[in-house]
């Protein structure tokens, strides 16, 4: 440690991996390893990065970024290439939840193997267990073995485990996906609680709303190397727009080859499939429809008559949720659509619409509402 | 490498825990079996040996518990470290903890297996009239010194099993050539003195401690000390070279798996 400040260093960090191309690893593939040159894959570049105690950091990046990777190294899980990574003070990983877990014990002494994984005494262990238990709600099943529990159950309890240990350093692997939505705030409300403690931590997550509300730093991880470093509104808006560039080249590479075909989502909002509407009233159709091609033809008829007069219309609640599987489509092109209607004759109307790239239907919506 | 052994030593006695009263848990006679294991082995051959050897010893089935039980204690521990990084490559591949806790209770849970089956050796003696002695205060060198050379071998095939999964296949086969290599089942005087073979069983170390335990239980007598000594000696610095390539072979593990 160069700094005392510092809860973790890396320096000049590289990893690599060795790509086998099965897992198995007998004494013959290791007499032929020699003959035929092992293919290896570099992680990560170079990469020099302080974290100060007591900060919350978010490394963010696409999957096979290396992000994970660079949390790996950080528990000392696996060892860099090159470059040091060093840590101050107990670190606790919340990759791995129940390690050591064995199933024919009960909950109570599965705490402790599972709390003596991350090298605490059973004097420090006593001096907690009580509050493992009341965090992980199990009540008195505490006491039968963990086999008769349920998966959520499980999980509440190693969760409730690696939270209470008292690291110094947390290292956390996409949180919060345990248990129910109570559960879920709960662990929330603990890691700000460890946060306005002054404890350190790192989170690898995808949500990135997540990493915006809790951390004080995020670290952009691309293709191996540290982009962007900084405030977590700043990186994750260049991240996204990255992120965007890339996934529409990587479409369009897709799809040029032929071995992606494009797909899309329509949808209708209103009106309402099956529902009644009177004769002579306007009748407004609106929806949304995304498609990953920057020139798609969207088609919205009435009974097989296309209307034209389309307007679009912003929908921030729609780009929120694909905004990761159509990065880079969405952005430019507001999703929502609104037109409007005036049946004029009582009967059934078939109001359908289509995404159609050159001449082929993609997707499609039909409703069918009556006119009375 | 102490000093974090002894941080993490709560983890070293879960860890013996679960493997005494684990390993067993599920299974109707639980614990029981790793005592009737040996016990049958004894068995099959108590009746098959007097058959293809003349002149067998006398009390040969005592002869035979004294052999089998402690070398299953030997083959449980370099057994288990042997296979102890593979086994556990689950919580290897996802959590730090200084790996070498993994042989080191091996070891552990193997020597307190053991010190129970004891009891299954002193009612044999009892049972054939040989009766029991105060040389058993030797038992317990014995047993630290057997298991600590098992512990050397193990910790050193644990740390190439990672890497070449054949390890555990030879080690195996080894064993067996160790065990016929040792009077376990005969004994030493039915070869001729002075035959090449005879010399070689001298150069196991296990020889010795199969003496070693026959004098305490069968002769009441006190070990040849100066042998066992050698043999803890050799298990000692034996243990000592497998800490040092374990430390540096256990930086790869996790992504052997």
């Amino acid at each position: 440690m160069t700094n005392s400040d510092n809860a973790i260093e890396i320096r000049n960090l590289t990893k690599e991996f060795r790509i086998s191309r099965d897992g198995a690893k007998t004494l013959k593939d290791f007499l032929v390893r020699r003959h035929t040159r092992a293919q290896k894959h570099l992680v990560l570049k170079d990469i020099s990065l302080d974290i100060r105690k007591g900060e919350t950091v978010g490394l963010i990046g696409v999957n096979g970024s290396g992000k994970s990777t660079l949390l790996k190294l950080m528990t000392q899980i696996i060892y860099p290439t090159s470059g040091t990574v060093e840590t101050a003070g107990r670190v606790t990983s919340l990759l791995e939840l129940g390690a050591g877990f064995h199933p024919d014990f009960t909950g109570r002494e599965n705490i402790y193997f599972n709390a003596s994984i991350f090298g605490m005494t059973r004097k420090q262990i006593d001096g907690r267990v009580d509050k493992i238990i009341e965090f992980s709600e199990l009540g008195d099943a505490i006491d039968e073995p963990i086999r008769t529990y349920s998966s959520g159950m499980y999980m509440r309890l190693a969760f409730s485990v690696a939270i209470n240990v008292d690291a110094d350093i947390l290292l956390i692997d996409e949180i919060l996906a345990v248990g129910d939505q109570h559960f879920q705030d709960k662990c929330y409300a603990k890691l700000l609680e460890l946060k306005d403690y002054g404890k350190t931590i790192v989170i690898v997550s995808h949500a990135l709303d997540q990493v915006r509300a809790l951390c004080t730093r995020a670290v952009w991880i691309y293709k191996g190397t540290l982009r962007l470093d900084g405030d977590p509104a700043y990186v994750i808006e260049a991240y996204k727009k990255q992120s965007a560039i890339d996934h529409k080249e990587e479409k369009r590479v897709a799809h040029e080859n032929g071995t992606e075909k494009y797909k899309g989502v329509v949808f209708i909002d209103s009106p309402a499939d099956f529902s009644h509407v009177r004769k002579g009233g306007e009748l407004r159709i609106s929806g949304w429809r995304i498609a990953d091609s920057d020139n798609f033809d969207f088609i919205l008829s009435v009974n097989g008559k296309r209307l034209t007069d389309i307007s679009p219309v912003e929908r921030p609640d729609v780009i929120s949720v694909y905004e990761e599987e159509y990065a880079g489509y969405i952005e430019d092109r507001a999703p929502g659509f609104s037109a409007a209607f005036t049946p004029d004759m009582a009967g059934e109307l078939s109001i359908e619409a289509q995404i159609v790239i050159d001449g082929k239907r993609i997707a499609g919506k039909q409703i069918t509402v009556t006119v009375e | 490498m102490l000093k974090e052994i002894y941080k993490y030593r709560e983890l070293l006695k879960t860890n013996v825990k679960k493997d005494i009263r684990g390993r067993y848990k599920a299974s109707v006679l639980g614990v029981l079996w790793s005592f009737i294991n040996p016990l049958l082995q004894v068995l099959v051959y108590a009746i098959v040996f007097p058959y293809l050897m003349k002149g067998a010893a006398d009390h040969y089935v005592v002869y035979l518990v004294t052999g089998i039980i402690p070398w299953t204690f030997f083959q449980t521990v370099v057994n288990q470290s042997t296979t102890c990084i593979k086994s556990n490559s689950g919580i290897i591949k996802k959590v730090y903890f200084p790996r070498i806790i993994l042989p080191l209770s091996a070891f552990f849970s193997g020597l307190i297996n053991f010190f129970i089956s004891c009891i299954i050796i002193v009612i044999f003696c009892l049972g054939f009239g040989i009766g029991i002695s105060w040389h058993l205060i030797f038992l317990p060198v014995i047993a630290v010194t057997e298991g600590l050379f098992g512990l050397g071998l193990g910790t050193i095939f644990g740390a190439i099993d990672a890497y070449i999964q054949d390890t555990e296949y030879i080690v195996n086969f080894l064993l067996m050539m160790a065990m016929y290599g040792a009077p376990v089942i005969y004994e030493t005087s039915i070869f001729p003195a002075g035959s090449r073979i005879g010399a070689l069983i001298q150069m196991n170390p296990m020889t010795h401690i199969m003496d070693a335990y026959r004098d305490i239980f069968m002769d009441h007598a006190i070990p040849d000390m100066p042998r066992i000594g050698i043999v803890f000696a050799v298990s000692l610095v034996l243990c000592i070279a497998a800490a040092a390539i374990f430390q540096r072979m256990q930086k790869g593990f996790a992504e052997q798996f």
